[in-house]
């Protein structure tokens, strides 16, 4: 299948050797995207983590053994696998930019899209969002609360490049060709080593567009033809390899298919 | 007419084709579909313009500067201030969440009394206020009667605490919890020098660090992670290497070239074989006690495989690397931040010397004293330690009958903490200021409910790490509290005025800019997320090796394991339980339910008789701690690393009786040649249950 091109694709390249795993993107993440606190945060088939670090490991013995930390928003796969098989289009990838929409009034909580997801990016929230007394107070004017019964994922904080377009249009700058950084997730404005690069791959002008290409970039199971938007580079061939699953070539890093 | 067959079809087919082209089906279900969703109890956001104000948010151990993003007045969300050259637009795991802390259920609502086992009652601030001044009045001028314990290491509340307890007569009852910034300063003593030590990461090109959890926990970690990602430019040669020595591969050492694997019972050996490996190399110094120190770090080496299960093989190419560096520099602490003692900090801060590092860039510096605002506050590094103080109480060699105890959680966050909890039992009127409900304020007779950071002025003088003197401060991003509190400090100096005693100030506001102007910083500026910096600076320091020659071996235990307390900034601090939105962070190979888990590594496991997911105890000092085994190979040799911070008592229901508490399970032992409690080399035994 080929991949919906748009002039705009929004990306990021998410360096794995900067990522200490400290989790400030995935506090940023709940605190930008309204998700509620739970009780049992332990149990994580009920949690929501639009962000989420996991730990890779190359199962080698002390000495030599190494991890590595690998924050995993949502693709926004270019041929995302969740698309087609939404019986009620809940969630499309039909804007400028890339991003894979989640219309959650429209959702009617199938979970078919979580089924598809290979990347385990689709959370189906089992109970009504609650928080504890007064911290509703506190919450961020930038997403709706969602209720109980529907599918949610990262959008690369939407509203964000929403208001981005808006200062563009005031500035009488051009929204649609905005400058590096005036668009950026909750994600990765809050990672205090600048592991996530984000911007516009397809734009010369933004720093993803070349870091995209680096010989120590790769995308997560590429061998699966979802085309990702979001890139991942490491020095360490092993964090490379498990990155791919060890992909089609069977070496290090998949053959890359940049647009 | 009548309706015949072919008329009623048409109707009918006539009807759904005019449905289908009427938009009421189509509005209909949209309609229905959102408005099934848009029950009255989901929450709704709020809407209007979205301002940002700077603030210094005092929520993790170093303080973050911080931008808290604000609609209709209330803040929701904080981001880094660029402006600020210290974190430099960064921020930590925890001041991310800083503005749903503000609403946090464990925080104390308003003053409240103890009139039973576990039973408070509200009660007004002025009552609470008067109760303070009566129970304070009668131990006045008597020595050994009224004592403090802060929790804050950088704030000038400690100076206002120090000259209360002086203007009382109680100048010794002033105690801290411990930190880096305690021992680090004593062991710099033992070095000749004078000062609180400092670590130029930014300016390095190797940096080493024993023990210290640099790049999470330990020291002003957002702006030692910004120094990383400065000589780590994405997609770029990096510009500097960073090594970690410590028990466990954790966040820090999961970015490190090279992570070397070493019991916290064996960190100055380490440190010291590192030393005699450099030697080797050719490292000379010109300190006075270079000879003695030559022959300790031999002695050192001999011992150190058997110490850390590392290969000898590992030091040489260590020390290959380190000579082979322009800047290298070795940073000393606690892989947990505390209880190492000063001869571990001593070892590992000689290296520096021997490398002719202290006082240049990149290298280890001392900072001198600050100037104080108020002249008779004793200096912080005069204070004593909370452990000992409470040590003392339980043996009746001190007994204060008023405690007050300012953000600190001595009664969770002490070694042997279960003992500690119960030698604040002996103790006739304790005043807990907190700003959330912890375990310390359960226990106490008083709880003076403290602002949050976004509720009040406060300041940070050189968090411990910064390589030259630094001053931050910050003032209330709220026009009101949301709840009830009073600034503790604001409080103190009101009793103190009605016990007939002026420190020359009325408000905590009014210390901190007489501070600012002490050192010649402007208030408002700082407010406003500047920052204020002195010059770095080196002095003279010796090796060390006079004091290094009285530290004991460690006794050998063939039963028992070293045990590595784990910190995770993300999941909170000695005086912060995980926040609610950080739960979500803690992996389900840590904590799961309200099981903890201790890991092990394979080696260890299989020596332990113990596998993957089987329960089992953890015992030492006649306490122990319940955990199921997890399997990592990220743990050094014949040691079990578990997470700190959790089996919390009070607090709320998110963190309430998850996991245990491991502090009960630190032992603590006298320093030899120091005087100094130390717990981090302390040992434990496993067994199933």
């Amino acid at each position: 299948m080929k991949a919906k091109e748009f002039n705009i694709k929004w990306g990021m390249v998410i360096d794995l050797d900067k990522c200490t795993g400290c989790g400030a993107c995935m506090t940023a993440c709940q605190v930008e995207n309204n998700i509620a606190p739970m009780v049992d945060a332990s149990n994580k088939l009920r949690t929501l983590s639009w962000m989420l670090v996991y730990e890779l490991s190359n199962k080698k013995a002390a000495p030599d053994a190494e991890i590595a930390y690998l924050p995993r928003p949502c693709m926004q796969c270019g041929n995302p696998a969740c698309v087609p098989v939404c019986p009620v289009v809940a969630t499309d990838k039909n804007e400028e930019g890339g991003i894979v929409s989640q219309i959650y009034p429209r959702c009617i909580g199938c979970r078919y899209c979580m089924a598809a997801c290979p990347y385990h990016a689709r959370y189906f929230n089992w109970e009504d969002p609650v928080f504890p007394k007064g911290m509703e107070k506190a919450l961020s004017p930038n997403t709706s609360a969602r209720p109980r019964g529907v599918v949610e994922k990262c959008n690369f904080c939407h509203t964000r490049l929403m208001k981005a377009k808006d200062k563009a249009r005031q500035e009488g700058g051009n929204p649609e060709a905005l400058a590096d950084g005036a668009y950026m997730p909750a994600c990765v404005e809050v990672c205090p080593t600048g592991a996530i690069t984000f911007g516009d791959l397809k734009n010369p002008e933004h720093k993803v567009h070349e870091l995209a290409k680096n010989e120590n970039a790769f995308r997560l199971l590429e061998k699966l033809g979802l085309a990702p938007q979001v890139y991942y580079m490491s020095k360490r061939e092993w964090v490379r390899k498990l990155g791919d699953n060890y992909a089609a070539t069977g070496k290090a890093g998949a053959a890359k298919k940049h647009s | 007419m009548g309706l015949d067959r072919r008329g009623f079809v048409k109707f009918v087919v006539g009807g759904v084709a005019g449905t289908l082209f009427t938009p009421v089906i189509w509005q209909g279900l949209d309609d229905a579909s959102i408005w099934s969703q848009n029950w009255g109890w989901i929450p709704r956001v709020p809407k209007g313009e979205v301002k940002t104000k700077s603030a210094l948010s005092k929520l993790c151990p170093s303080g973050c500067a911080v931008k808290v993003k604000v609609i209709e007045g209330k803040p929701f969300a904080a981001v880094g201030n660029a402006a600020n050259p210290m974190s430099k637009g960064g921020v930590c795991p925890i001041c991310a969440g800083g503005a749903q802390l503000l609403y946090s259920p464990a925080r104390v609502k308003s003053p409240m009394k103890k009139v039973g086992e576990g039973k408070f009652e509200a009660i007004k601030w002025e009552d609470a206020e008067a109760l303070l001044v009566e129970k304070l009045t009668p131990l006045k001028g008597q020595e050994g009667k009224i004592a403090a314990i802060s929790g804050d290491e950088t704030g000038s509340a400690n100076e206002v605490l120090s000259a209360l307890l002086s203007g009382l007569g109680n100048a010794g009852g002033f105690a801290v919890m411990p930190g880096e910034m305690y021992t680090a300063t004593r062991g710099v003593k033992l070095m000749g020098g004078n000062g609180q030590p400092g670590f130029d990461i930014e300016g390095a090109d190797l940096v080493l660090m024993i023990g210290a959890d640099a790049l999470d926990s330990w020291g002003t970690s957002v702006a030692n992670l910004k120094a990383f990602a400065a000589s780590h430019p994405t997609g770029g040669a990096a510009t500097a290497q960073y090594i970690y020595a410590g028990p466990t591969l954790n966040n820090t050492a999961s970015v490190c070239d090279k992570w070397l694997a070493v019991p916290p019972t064996a960190t100055a050996t380490f440190s010291l074989a590192l030393a005699h490996a450099l030697i080797e190399a050719g490292a000379v110094s010109s300190a006075a006690d270079f000879a003695e120190y030559k022959a300790l770090a031999a002695k050192a080496a001999a011992g150190f495989e058997a110490a850390t299960g590392l290969k000898a093989e590992a030091l040489k190419e260590l020390a290959a690397k380190i000579k082979a560096a322009k800047a290298p520099l070795v940073v000393a602490g606690a892989s947990f931040g505390q209880g190492a003692g000063a001869l571990d900090f001593v070892a590992a801060a000689s290296l520096n010397v021997l490398l002719g590092r202290v006082g240049q860039k990149g290298g280890m510096t001392v900072l001198g004293a600050a100037p104080k605002a108020i002249a008779s506050a004793a200096d912080r590094e005069n204070a004593k330690d909370a452990a000992s103080l409470l040590a003392q109480v339980a043996t009746g060699k001190a007994a204060p009958a008023a405690l007050l105890i300012y953000e600190a959680n001595p009664a969770y966050a002490l070694p042997q903490a279960a003992e500690m909890a119960k030698a604040m039992g002996n103790i006739a009127f304790k005043v807990s200021f907190s700003t959330y409900m912890d375990e310390t304020a359960a226990l106490a007779d008083l709880i003076l409910p403290a602002p949050h950071p976004y509720e009040r002025y406060d300041d940070a003088m050189n968090p411990y790490g910064v390589a030259k003197a630094t001053y931050l401060a910050g003032k209330p991003v709220l026009k009101q509290p949301v709840l009830d509190v009073k600034d503790p400090v604001d409080v103190l100096l009101a009793a103190a005025g009605k016990l007939g005693l002026s420190l020359g100030f009325e408000t905590y506001a009014d210390v901190i800019k007489a501070k600012a102007k002490a050192l010649g910083a402007d208030f408002d500026a700082l407010a406003a997320g500047g920052i204020w910096n002195g010059e770095p600076k080196g002095g003279a320091l010796s090796l060390g090796a006079g004091a290094l020659a009285k530290a004991a071996p460690a006794a050998a235990d063939e039963k028992a394991v070293a045990l590595a307390p784990v910190t995770r900034l993300a999941y909170g601090s000695a005086t912060l339980a995980t926040p609610p939105a950080n739960l979500l962070n803690v992996r389900d190979t840590e904590l799961k339910g309200k099981d903890l888990f201790v890991q092990l590594n394979a080696a260890t496991a299989k020596k332990l008789g113990v596998a993957e997911g089987n329960k089992v105890k953890l015992s030492a000092g006649g306490a122990e701690v319940k955990a199921l085994v997890h399997v990592n190979e990220g743990v050094a040799a014949n040691t079990a690393a578990i997470l700190l911070g959790f089996g919390r008592s009070a607090w709320d229901e998110f963190t309430k009786g998850k996991g245990d508490n491991v502090y009960k399970i630190l032992t603590v032992s006298d320093e030899a040649g120091t005087g100094l409690k130390v717990w981090a080399g302390s040992t434990v035994t496993v067994a199933k249950v």
